[in-house]
């Protein structure tokens, strides 16, 4: 605890510090306005971009593709698993697996 | 044979008598956990199981067969091509009397049986989506196989990586496809070249490709089922990074919760880097596992206003729960590609007058990073080299790097000689740690760039780096000719001085091995493998190789014979110019210009070579080891006899 409190004071005597003869400076990584939160925009440089010269206006749906492609292996990866644990059996095709699924599923209807 | 060994292996001693080995001898941490094969496995000189060689990643050897005084009668005993010439990173594993070795894409994998490594037990060769080349950052490397040793449900696996972002456990017997998972997906720019890591009934995969923008993702499968156990991200909300309750609690000032999205502008940490394919260590008494995740993307910084947390941050995680009991994140809002995936050495050392359980990490930026592993704190952290310029010096009480603005990058701007280059002065490499003498030894990139940014658009799956750079060798090195740009040197992190350094002509890319010997091994960019005295940094031993090298060295005893063996093949990042024959100094992310000499040294290869004392081996101990054994002695003599 004693320790956090030195620390707690060192980075606010920091920040402090930076807001005096710092502030004007290029960004050097010790004016921090919470631990852990140290940047700062560069001297002419927007603090953001959106709406700057500097946007890069990227699509949602791009920036979604990765998730989405995650979540679509970690299904059928959870498919191959399950029949794996059931059956003993590895199964790369998760099309076969659902097809004996389906089949599966009308034999017992 | 083989199945003797594994018996006798397990009693624990050896009696080989010129080399200490006996399970009695190993460190504390390996009898913590008793009953975990692995580790077991790990502590026999006659095994190389992980790449790491050890759950510590010491990279350390005890036998001694080979030493400072013999060492230059080391002598090629047998070598393997496998017959494929792109970047051989990593080093094949060893285990009970067999070994395991994998290359570049198409990954195939071979397994050869140690008493006559001429015949090729079993081969396995992936089918993977080729599209997956076309999405590798820098050459189309895999950093190695891992080893799980099965229990009496599950039989020894075999696991790598695929470039297309799958993982594959092969049955270690027969060679037969066990399970395979999909991980990663190329089509979005993700790939896999990291060596996996099994830890107990855990194996452990990161990401790779945070040059298209991916999302650093780490993630924990049951290695006997595939099932996956957990999942946390570099990026992003605190529930996707898995932040324990006490996150950081002994370190505060390092930054605490909400700064995977509070410390990037909108939803830019979706596509904000922080992938990890380096190399984890783990300490079962903590039963806390170590890495580094990478640099945040793009490259251009202008373009990621904040801290971008918790991208080149050092782990510490809960191997169960996958739960991160502190980060330290050395980069802040990086500027210059210095992804912090490097190798983690775990140590037991007296700093200022207290034993304190040591993680030390030699990052891309510079600076070697020696951390309390048990929770986090700073405990040193040194410039690897007086030249390194982009940092005047780490704060120490806040971790903080103190930036030198002048070599600062942003758009509209070309930053010049900043020092390290986007390759670091220390990469990929696995280095190695000395427990008697206590040193380290580093194999590092002497390199320096100019770097101008540019603006993209993100389009998942296409590269996303947006910078230009310009690599050249340090200021120890010669620009004009492209060369001295690497250096081996032996640390001291209990006072930060380095004990001896050396200059070499290209990056010392692949790590360093060392053995109780006194020796320290290395491989080289142009082609040698080399030995040196690891108390002096003398010179006492090297080969030409068929191919530079890029992976790292590795020892094991076999049949009371040690050798000392390496995976030749030029590439990666620095061999990029040469493989794909790229001109433009600028190609190749940078690294074309640098190693514009290259070329004028060594070509393309892949494959594996074992050394020993004068050459023994299974064929000099037995001439008619591998001969064909004919079906019919007479008809072998009738054929004599009309000759």
């Amino acid at each position: 605890m004693r320790k956090r409190n030195l620390i707690i004071g060192t980075v606010l005597v920091t920040i402090g510090g930076g807001m005096g003869a710092g502030a004007a400076l290029a960004y050097d990584g010790t004016n921090c306005s919470e631990p852990g939160v140290c940047w700062e925009p560069k001297p002419g440089y927007p603090d953001k971009i959106e709406g700057s010269k500097y946007d890069p206006k990227h699509s949602d749906s791009e920036l979604n593709k990765q998730q989405e492609s995650i979540q679509g292996m970690e299904k059928r990866n959870a498919m191959r698993v399950e029949h794996f644990k059931k059956t003993g059996e590895w199964v790369n095709d998760t099309d076969e697996l659902e097809l004996q699924q389906a089949m599966s599923e009308d034999e017992q209807s | 044979m083989a199945r003797a060994r594994r018996t006798s292996i397990r009693q624990g001693c050896f009696a080989l008598a010129t080399v200490s080995v006996c399970l009695a001898a190993v460190p504390a941490t390996a009898q913590q956990s008793q009953g975990d094969k692995l580790n077991e496995l790990s502590q026999s000189e006659e095994n190389w199981v992980m790449q790491c060689k050890n759950y510590d990643c010491n990279h350390f050897s005890e036998s001694t067969q080979v030493n400072a005084e013999n060492v230059q009668n080391l002598t090629p005993a047998w070598s393997f091509s496998t017959g494929v010439l792109n970047g051989h990173e990593g080093a094949p594993i060893v285990v009970d009397g067999m070994m395991y070795i994998n290359g570049p894409y198409p990954n195939n994998v071979f397994a050869l049986d140690l008493d006559d490594p001429n015949r090729i037990v079993w081969q396995y060769k992936p089918k993977q989506d080729p599209a997956a080349r076309s999405v590798a950052c820098c050459d189309v490397v895999n950093r190695g196989l891992a080893y799980y040793p099965g229990d009496g449900d599950t039989p020894p696996l075999v696991i790598e990586t695929l470039l297309d972002g799958h993982l594959l456990a092969l049955n270690a017997e027969t060679g037969e496809q066990y399970w395979k998972l999909e991980v990663m997906d190329p089509s979005v720019g993700q790939t896999l070249t990291q060596s996996p890591y099994v830890v107990k009934d855990k194996v452990i995969v990161g990401s790779s490709g945070a040059e298209l923008g991916v999302r650093g993702v780490v993630t924990a499968f049951n290695v006997k089922t595939g099932e996956q156990e957990w999942r946390a991200y570099a990026t992003g909300p605190d529930e996707d990074l898995l932040l324990a309750d006490d996150f950081n609690i002994n370190n505060p000032q390092y930054g605490q919760e909400g700064l995977g999205t509070k410390t990037w502008e909108g939803d830019a940490w979706k596509i904000g880097g922080g992938t990890n394919w380096g190399w984890y260590a783990y300490d079962p008494e903590e039963e806390l596992f170590y890495y580094g995740s990478g640099n945040p993307a793009p490259w251009n910084e202008t373009m990621r206003p904040g801290d971008n947390k918790w991208t080149m941050t050092i782990f510490g995680r809960d191997l169960e729960t996958g739960e991160a009991k502190f980060g330290y994140q050395k980069t802040p809002h990086d500027e210059w590609d210095y992804a912090g995936v490097n190798v983690m050495m775990l140590s037991e050392q007296e700093i200022d007058g207290e034993k304190r359980k040591l993680l030390t990490h030699p990052d891309r930026n510079g600076i070697l990073y020696s951390l309390d592993r048990t929770n986090g704190d700073l405990v040193r952290a040194d410039k690897m080299d007086d030249t390194v310029n982009w940092v005047k010096h780490v704060d120490m009480e806040s971790g903080q790097p103190v930036r030198d603005p002048e070599y600062g990058t942003r758009m509209d701007h070309r930053s010049k000689d900043i020092c390290p280059s986007a390759m670091g002065y220390h990469n990929q490499g696995v280095d190695s740690y000395d427990p008697n003498q206590q040193l380290f030894f580093i194999g590092m990139n002497h390199l320096c760039m100019d770097w101008e940014p540019y603006m993209l658009p993100y389009r998942a799956g296409q590269f996303f780096v947006g910078a230009n750079v310009w690599t050249y060798p340090g200021p120890k090195g010669n620009r004009e000719e492209g060369t001295g740009s690497g250096q081996v040197k032996a640390y001291d992190a209990k006072t930060g001085d380095f004990k001896w350094e050396v200059m070499e002509r290209f990056a010392v890319w692949g790590g360093t091995t060392a053995t109780a010997g006194n020796l320290v091994f290395y491989g080289t960019l142009d082609g040698f493998i080399k030995a040196r005295d690891s108390r002096t940094g003398e010179l006492l031993w090297k080969f030409k190789l068929p191919s530079g090298v890029i992976g790292h060295p590795i020892t094991y005893m076999h049949d009371g014979t040690q050798y000392v063996g390496i995976n030749y093949g030029v590439g990666g990042w620095p061999g990029v110019g040469l493989v794909f024959d790229l001109n433009d100094p600028s190609a190749g992310l940078g690294a074309v210009g640098a190693f514009k000499e290259l070329a004028n040294h060594t070509q393309m290869g892949g494959g594996f070579i074992a050394f020993s004392l004068d050459g023994e081996s299974p064929y000099t101990k037995d001439i008619q080891t591998g001969e064909y054994q004919s079906q019919s002695a007479s008809a072998g003599n009738d054929r004599q006899a009309s000759n």
